[in-house]
């Protein structure tokens, strides 16, 4: 019990002092401080009031914001319990490095390509491959209604802080985490297999240099009040904290928008960007009018459970219906041939 | 039970505080006759001749074992048996001999210990993971009969590197199994060589000093192993002339043999130790003096159940470290295979002179095989690991036409089979790594295959997993 409190304060401690964290305070810092340029630069009223808008104090209090924080820390103590038997990256790698030693039936490791240009290359592609892999498993947790039940967590949020980014559904969080392992595994696996101990990443603060330029350009504010927007061709190309303020609005023409964690390509490709639009206000949510206990433990926790059993029943009760027309369609065939 | 380890351990650190502070035992020597109303006129009760005898005799027979013509050879034959089962006098040490700046004191094992022999001192279980179904001696006896006749020690049609298969498995099931499963096991029970009595009459020593000496001779440190540097302690058994006069203890201008020399697991335990993550060549001789410290502190008493505890406790430390010290070396040897087999495939496949490669790879898995027979000597059951660790290495390596030794027919003849490619059997010495590395704490891995895989995914961390956007 003391080894799991320790793991558990240490966890959670984690969250703001490590550099691999989207919440890490130097991160933090960094959105404060872009988001107090961009405050002045369009401030409309006072000093005092811009700053006070700036702050957001309402949001952080809010009972959304609140049900945020009970959630991060009732998660911690369930990753902690659940996380270990989950797929490890390490143990996908070592299948993916083995079975392409079986299956291409040889290994030739001497490359003349410069160690350089393997680290560029596997910083680069482990970057591309993460973000589609969030990108695409976002959009299925939109698509299909049972997995939707369980993001819904992440969409009830009324107000955004920096910490709604942790705002999810454990099962969701255990679903991100098998991701991460397939996706981490596959790039090591894959390049430890042609390029031996070659293989690097390129880090600023252990973090993937790619990364960690995201996170310092303000990733936090994806989750804020602060409506930061870029060029319109520049978000063709990056999701801008605006466009995902779009993604968590409660408006119909804005559902199923801006999947995209960091590259805006995917949603080009799929169809599902959406620019962001300057002056309008965005309510955030999953319906305009909330409904009551919305925000309670009890919702956020166990209502996505009920649901998606309801679904993946009917389904089943539909897929049943199914199988037995086809079976009657097969009895009614047979006998017209007697 | 806990409380009983808690206290153990309590009174461990006490002990190890006070040899340090007090007695200081910083070597393995100067132990003083505790025996009662000895009549000699000794001043130690140190004695490990006969193992340091045997050291010597394993070092020649290796030796021996790589001066084959590739013919049938009786004398040479005769000659390794001498070494091996015979106890004759006037043998002379072939190894480790002087050499210029690095005089011995030795040069014929009478001068340790006289009417020594390996033979007898074998383990005697049967070997899993050679075919026939053999004995440890019945397998030393085939190899040594096989070297005879071996080129140089090479068996090139099937893959045997005799030398190294002999030293590699004798050094297991004669060192470690004698230390382990015997005088650090059954021997420190309490009314086998009790230490009221002089192990034998006459003898300075008694029967518990004598047995943990005897333990100690077999791992083959020099007596001030527990503070001397790995490389150093590398350099020692390598003969260097430059570590000499660290070497040379009590200053006679020789090397002692008893003493002063580095052998068998010792020397392993610094071959690890020397990349800095591990510490098993200090952790072991200080363990072993330790313990001797406690018999000595006795006075020639009865030790007490709570003494002997405290000695197993020391036992247990140096059987779990000796046990490292194989699976370190079988580690790393399973990835020098791994590398040696690509290489090998490489140059099949651009149809280059692979002479060369092969020796070093059939070299590479003799050094493997034997240490992974020698880790299953140790008295213990492996179980299942055992299994999977000699069917992955195999009877021989997988040979250039993809065929590997199945087993042996009543002559002795060693009988083939196709088996899998040289690239699925580097994948077998990378499984070899990780069922290792599962078992053991292993802390040096040297020749980590699969390091690259987990510095990576340490590297990348966990920090986005659960992050939602």
């Amino acid at each position: 019990m003391e080894q799991f409190l320790t793991q558990y304060w240490n966890d959670i401690s984690a969250l703001f002092s490590n550099s691999q964290q989207r919440l890490f305070w130097g991160y933090l810092l960094s959105a404060s401080f872009i988001a107090a340029l961009f405050s002045l630069k369009t401030r409309t009223g006072t000093l005092k009031t811009t700053v006070k808008t700036a702050l957001g104090l309402p949001h952080w209090l809010s009972k959304s914001a609140r049900a945020d924080y009970q959630l991060i820390l009732i998660n911690k103590a369930i990753y902690l319990l659940f996380n270990p038997f989950l797929l490890g990256k390490l143990t996908v790698a070592t299948l993916i490095f083995e079975t392409m030693h079986l299956s291409l039936g040889h290994r030739n490791i001497e490359t003349e390509l410069p160690e350089w240009l393997i680290v560029m290359g596997f910083t680069l592609f482990i970057f591309i491959f993460d973000d589609f892999a969030r990108f695409y498993t976002h959009k299925i947790m939109h698509e299909i209604p049972w997995l939707w039940e369980f993001h819904k967590t992440h969409h009830s949020a009324t107000s955004l802080t920096p910490l709604t980014v942790l705002r999810t559904h454990p099962v969701e969080g255990m679903l991100f985490a098998i991701r991460s392992a397939l996706v981490q595994g596959i790039s090591i696996g894959i390049f430890v297999f042609c390029f031996d101990d070659k293989v690097d990443l390129f880090t600023v603060l252990n973090v993937n240099i790619i990364l960690f330029m995201f996170n310092l350009a303000g990733a936090n504010l994806r989750h804020s009040h602060i409506s930061i927007h870029y060029y319109p061709w520049l978000e063709k190309i990056l999701i801008s904290p605006a466009q995902h303020h779009i993604h968590h609005s409660t408006a119909p023409r804005h559902f199923d928008k801006n999947y995209g964690a960091i590259l805006a390509v995917w949603d080009r490709l799929f169809n599902t960007l959406h620019l962001s639009e300057a002056g309008t206000t965005i309510q955030y949510g999953i319906a305009r009018d909330q409904k009551e206990g919305e925000q309670s433990l009890r919702a956020l926790y166990l209502s996505a459970f009920a649901n998606s059993f309801k679904i993946l029943k009917s389904r089943l009760y539909k897929y049943r219906l199914f199988a037995r027309k086809i079976k009657i369609k097969d009895v009614n065939k047979n006998t017209n041939h007697l | 039970m806990k409380l009983t380890r808690l206290f153990s351990a309590i009174a461990i650190a006490t002990l190890s505080t006070a040899a340090l502070t007090a007695t200081a035992a910083t070597n393995y020597a100067d132990f003083p006759v505790t025996v009662k109303d000895y009549q000699g006129d000794k001043t130690s009760s140190i004695s490990y001749g006969g193992q340091i005898a045997r050291q010597v005799l394993h070092t020649s027979l290796m030796k021996l074992s790589k001066t084959g013509n590739g013919a049938a050879n009786p004398e040479l034959l005769a000659q390794m048996q001498a070494y091996f089962s015979g106890k004759d006098e006037g043998r002379a040490i072939l190894a480790p001999v002087s050499q210029e700046g690095f005089v011995l004191a030795q040069s014929k094992v009478d001068e340790l210990s006289k009417g020594k022999n390996l033979a007898g001192k074998t383990y005697k279980g049967v070997i899993a993971g050679w075919p026939g179904k053999k004995t440890g001696v019945e397998v030393l006896e085939f190899l040594i009969e096989k070297a005879a006749s071996a080129d140089a020690g090479f068996d090139y049609s099937n893959g045997m590197d005799y030398p190294q298969l002999i030293s590699k498995f004798a050094m297991g099931a004669i060192f470690y199994n004698q230390a382990v499963d015997n005088y650090l096991d059954e021997k420190l029970a309490a009314d086998v060589k009790p230490n009221d009595k002089p192990y034998k009459d006459g003898a300075a020593y008694t029967g518990k000093e004598h047995v943990w000496d005897e333990a100690f001779g077999y791992f083959g440190a020099p007596i001030n192993a527990a503070g001397l540097d790995a490389k150093e302690a590398y350099a020692i058994a390598k003969g260097k002339k430059e570590i000499f006069a660290t070497a040379d203890l009590n200053g006679n201008g020789k090397i002692d043999l008893d003493t002063e020399m580095l052998y068998a697991h010792a020397y392993y335990a610094a071959g690890a130790d020397k990349a800095g993550k591990s510490n098993y060549l200090n952790v072991i001789t200080k363990a072993f003096i330790d313990g001797r410290q406690l018999i000595t502190d006795a006075k020639g008493e009865k030790l007490s159940a709570a003494q002997r505890s405290d000695l197993s406790a020391f036992a247990d430390v140096i059987k779990t470290n000796w046990e490292l010290v194989i699976a370190e070396a079988a580690f790393k040897y399973a990835g020098s295979v791994y590398g040696d087999a690509l290489k090998l495939q490489a140059g099949v496949e651009k149809n280059e002179d692979v002479k060369a490669a092969f020796k070093k790879y059939i070299h590479h898995w003799g050094e493997l095989k034997g240490f992974s027979m020698a880790l299953q000597t140790g008295g213990k059951d492996l179980g299942g690991f055992a299994v999977s660790l000699n069917r992955l290495i195999g009877y021989s390596p997988v040979l250039l036409g993809n065929t590997q030794v199945t087993g042996i027919d009543a002559k002795g003849n060693y009988q083939q089979e196709s088996s899998i490619s040289l690239n699925e059997f580097a994948l077998h010495m990378l499984k070899v790594q990780k069922l290792l590395s599962d078992k053991y704490p292993l802390k040096a891995r040297l020749n980590d295959k699969l390091e690259n895989l987990s510095a990576l995914a340490a590297k990348l961390g966990t920090g986005k997993s659960t992050e939602n956007d």
